[in-house]
């Protein structure tokens, strides 16, 4: 009777333990008081602006909501008990790039917003500031003096810290229950957009610094939750809009040369020296103009004509297949530091590398994106539905995949059953309202232009060049 | 996937899957009397709607008879998106409101002393699901709806000592079908950066038939002890009818405009829809003087539902084979009679129905489940009338599709029917 006694309460204990789960991340996913820390994917940035329409689409507020919690509206007061973002009145900052017309592509509203809560009387819940990187997390409290030509994240930090110190001395301020974390995506990007592998942060200091910010946090707040996301490698739409070589504006085909390839662009390479850039090179957007001034192209007719004909494209504009690989690798050293330092601390990562992945579409094959319901979410420019209109900040539904990427890795590191963010209340009302009127866009106030592989794009997307290949594809 | 004509061919296969309905699309409930004792009647099959139950049961209702009647259903459902699905998670949807009356009407005529001749004509299959707008899964169903009605002409003869019967019939058997869903566009509409509906499809057939033939076994041992068993036989009813594509403004004339040409053209459309085998078999024993108790198993050979093509016959390359793979299933009946005065009968009944849909097919077309179901009924008689009135409650049990639908629609549905049978008799 004894005996069996004690066998039970082993077997009891010994069930219990076995209950316990096998990942157990710190703290507990209590959402009472959520902080985010991050930059202008965090923020809700897209289609080169920050304002309200799109702050209510953020990761961080799609998180907020799915675990439970209001978005303060732009006159909450700082005993509202809701999570508040920096919001910005429409068209933003900068003035958000629409599209109205797809042979004229996004163009920019006019006019600007201005942040509607400035005189919040608390720290805003998502502290996501565009531009920061890891350092910028650990050093810019938006107290800095204006100074021309001052980093993107001072000027967004003016209004969005305010002042009262920086992402991370604010977020431990708030004596958080949970915080989120997005932050490295502008180490590389920055340098990216620079044209060069040699502005990014040395892997050394960027391991110091995340893990910095990640002992601050802990020290500040031992008893919150956590969570942190790795970095893509994915190349955004920005670097792919112009091609490499040259292309003939009549027929949208690469211009060939004698030996029946495409006439690539020459540029300086980045290892100073001077030649056609190797296939797999991108060419940044704002080569466009010198490009149709000259810049790159052989000195030979018909392109003698043009003024600058046989100047090479500067460094600042091209990356080179080895500058990209250098980036690449960079990024893989990146989220080796990310995941060490949040393994160590017990802090579940979610997989952004791999829903940039899935999205991307292999050019060869045509393989690859995301199927979510009826549509299928690809890395393409205007037609992906990922990347926004500006070729490299997400679009609110991007940001929805992004916000269930964290969703999933805190259940998987908690145990909880926070319910994915949902694809409902992306679907275009049916049947459709009357227009609800979107203010007309300013085509001077600067635009991107659809390229014709964007056109050639949809109408072949739409059957009018009949692909009498996807019949085939029925019967799979 | 890059072409909108390919989406279209597979929202077309979708949409196809709609004539794939389920143990969910018979109709068992085809006379108040056997509704009330949960469809266990092929032992006892002792009023008209036997031709329905098991046609050997006429043999011995030696009166010329009428009856006539119907089955009002009213479904209650609720779908919940899977919370792990970025598709559906946050989503819910319901049915509109619709009560079905599959009506049924029965004339049994004895000729001589040991032969029965009796026409039947019921709606033993027959489906609507038809789901309240919006609807997050328009894209796979909006509306569902399959109309049957068979007329049965059936002989029946028994031993003159009326221990055995056999009886059996042809069934002619039409069938409509009518499937609505909404395309939309295969790309996060660019303007809106929403998805967006671009066309309606509507496949409507035309009334289309086949013929079949069923057959019946009554054996009564001793005077307590009955026992049944019927075979209705399967059925192929090639159906031929149109699709009509109606296109839906993006809110963009440009995208309109581009999509116009991808929206397929009106054109006629066939489909083939297999109807199962019902075998029936039952025991039914009297207790005392006043009860009478019924157990039945019913099989439909639902497996016989492999695949399912439609057919563009304006565009063949449009062509579509679905695959289906629905088992076979059972029905385990019980059913109560006691008769409380030379008038009045009350009844009282319970089943298990077990649902032939694998997980992969259950969809806003028809989201089946294995059912639990109460019946209660009561019959008065006075002379020549006979009034049998039947109230069923159905359960279908919670069903999650656990992320396995085909078309990556997931989530619970819940379900529930009510059907109230009543009808009316005349025994010249």
């Amino acid at each position: 009777m004894k005996s069996k006694n004690i066998r039970l309460a082993v077997a009891v204990a010994v069930a219990a333990l076995v209950a316990v789960p096998m990942f157990a991340a710190r703290g507990s996913a209590n959402f009472t008081r959520f902080v985010v820390i991050g930059d202008s994917y965090g923020a809700g940035f897209q289609s080169g602006s920050l304002n309200i329409n799109h702050q209510v689409y953020s990761w961080p507020a799609i998180i907020a909501q799915q675990a439970g919690l209001k978005l303060c509206g732009p006159t909450a007061t700082a005993t509202d008990n809701c999570f508040a973002q920096p919001l910005v009145s429409y068209p933003g900052i900068g003035p958000e790039l629409v599209l109205q017309n797809l042979t004229v592509g996004p163009v920019s509203q006019s006019g600007q917003g201005t942040p509607l809560m400035t005189t919040f009387g608390r720290p805003y819940n998502n502290l996501s500031v565009p531009g920061a990187t890891v350092g910028a997390a650990l050093a810019i409290t938006g107290a800095e003096a204006p100074s021309a030509g001052e980093p993107t994240a001072v000027t967004f930090g003016r209004f969005i810290l305010r002042g009262l110190g920086t992402e991370v001395q604010q977020a431990v301020a708030q004596h958080p229950t949970f915080i989120a974390m997005w932050l490295g995506g502008n180490d590389y990007l920055g340098s990216a957009l620079a044209g060069t592998d040699k502005a990014l942060t040395p892997t050394d200091v960027f391991a110091q610094r995340y893990n910095a910010i990640l002992d601050q946090l802990v020290a500040g707040a031992p008893d919150a939750g956590m969570v942190v996301g790795n970095l893509p490698a994915v190349i955004p739409p920005i670097f792919t809009l112009v091609p490499p070589f040259v292309i003939n504006p009549a027929t949208s085909q690469p211009v060939l040369g004698p030996d029946g390839k495409p006439i690539y662009y020459i540029a300086e390479l980045g290892d100073g020296t001077v030649g056609q850039l190797p296939p797999g090179s991108l060419v940044l957007l704002d080569a466009r103009a010198q490009i149709a001034s000259g810049f790159g192209l052989p000195p030979v007719p018909p392109f003698n004509a043009l003024p600058n004909a046989g100047k090479p494209l500067p460094d600042r504009l091209v990356l080179t297949p080895t500058e990209i690989g250098n980036i690449v690798t960079r990024v893989g050293e990146y989220n080796n530091v990310i995941n060490q330092a949040a393994t160590a601390r017990n802090i579940p990562v979610a997989d952004i590398a791999g829903l940039f992945n899935s999205v991307t579409v292999n050019p060869a094959t045509g393989a690859g994106g995301l199927q979510v319901g009826p549509v299928k979410i690809t890395n393409a420019f205007v037609t992906g539905g990922f990347f926004s209109l500006d070729g490299f900040h997400l679009t609110d539904f991007g940001y929805l995949l992004f916000a269930d990427q964290y969703i999933r890795a805190i259940n998987a590191g908690y145990g909880t059953e926070i319910p994915l963010a949902g694809v409902t209340p992306y679907m275009q009302q049916w049947p459709l309202p009357a227009q609800a009127g979107i203010p007309p866009g300013n085509a001077s106030a600067g635009s991107i232009v659809v390229p014709d592989s964007v056109s050639i794009d949809l109408r072949t997307m739409f059957g009018a060049v009949p692909p009498a290949r996807h019949f085939r594809a029925v019967h799979h | 996937m890059r072409s909108l004509r390919f989406i279209l061919i597979t929202t077309l296969a979708c949409l196809v899957s709609a004539a794939a309905f389920g143990a969910g699309f018979s109709i068992f409930e085809q006379g108040a009397k056997a509704t009330g004792m949960s469809g266990a009647f092929a032992a006892t099959a002792d009023d008209p709607s036997a031709i329905f139950y098991n046609p050997a049961g006429i043999a011995q209702q030696r009166q010329l008879s009428l009856l006539v009647g119907g089955t009002a259903i009213n479904f209650s459902n609720e779908f919940r998106g899977d919370p792990n699905s970025i598709f559906t998670a946050g989503a819910t949807g319901q049915y509109n409101r619709h009560t079905f009356v599959p009506p049924n009407a029965y004339v049994v005529v004895p000729i001589g002393s040991n032969l029965s001749f009796g026409v039947g004509v019921f709606s033993a299959f027959g489906l609507r699901t038809d789901w309240q707008d919006p609807w997050v899964g328009r894209f796979i169903s909006r509306d569902a709806d399959l109309k049957t009605l068979s007329v049965n002409p059936v002989l029946a003869w028994q031993t003159s000592n009326g221990k055995f019967a056999i009886g059996g019939g042809v069934e002619y058997r039409r069938a409509k079908v009518v499937l609505n869903q909404n395309l939309a566009l295969p790309f996060l509409n660019p303007f809106t950066n929403r998805i967006t509906d671009i066309a309606n499809a509507r496949l409507a057939s035309d009334w289309d038939s086949s013929n079949g033939w069923n057959i019946g076994f009554l054996f009564k041992p001793t005077p307590r002890w009955r026992i049944g068993a019927a075979y209705r036989a399967p059925m192929d009813i090639d159906l031929h009818g149109a699709a009509d594509f109606t296109a839906i403004s993006t809110g963009n004339a440009q995208l309109d405009a581009l999509v116009a040409p991808s929206i397929p053209v009106d054109q006629p459309i066939n489909t083939t829809i297999p109807f199962p085998a019902i075998t029936n078999i039952g025991v039914a024993t009297t207790v005392g003087h006043n009860w009478t108790a019924e157990f039945d198993i019913v099989n439909m050979t639902w497996s016989r539902f492999k695949a399912l093509p439609i057919n563009f016959e304006t565009t063949p390359a449009r062509n579509i084979v679905r695959p289906q793979n629905w088992d076979d299933s059972n029905s385990y009946r019980l059913g109560l009679n006691k008769t409380v005065s030379s008038n009045w009968d009350v009844r009282l009944g319970a089943l298990y129905d077990e649902n032939p849909q694998p997980i992969e097919s259950v969809s806003p077309l028809l989201p089946d489940s294995d059912r639990i179901g109460v019946n209660f009924g009561a019959g008065f008689h006075a002379g020549p009338f006979v009034v049998d009135a039947a109230a069923f409650l159905l359960h279908f049990k919670e069903r999650d599709t656990n992320g396995h639908n085909l078309d990556g629609f997931n989530g619970t549905y819940k379900t529930d029917a009510t059907l109230w049978s009543l009808n009316v008799g005349y025994r010249f």
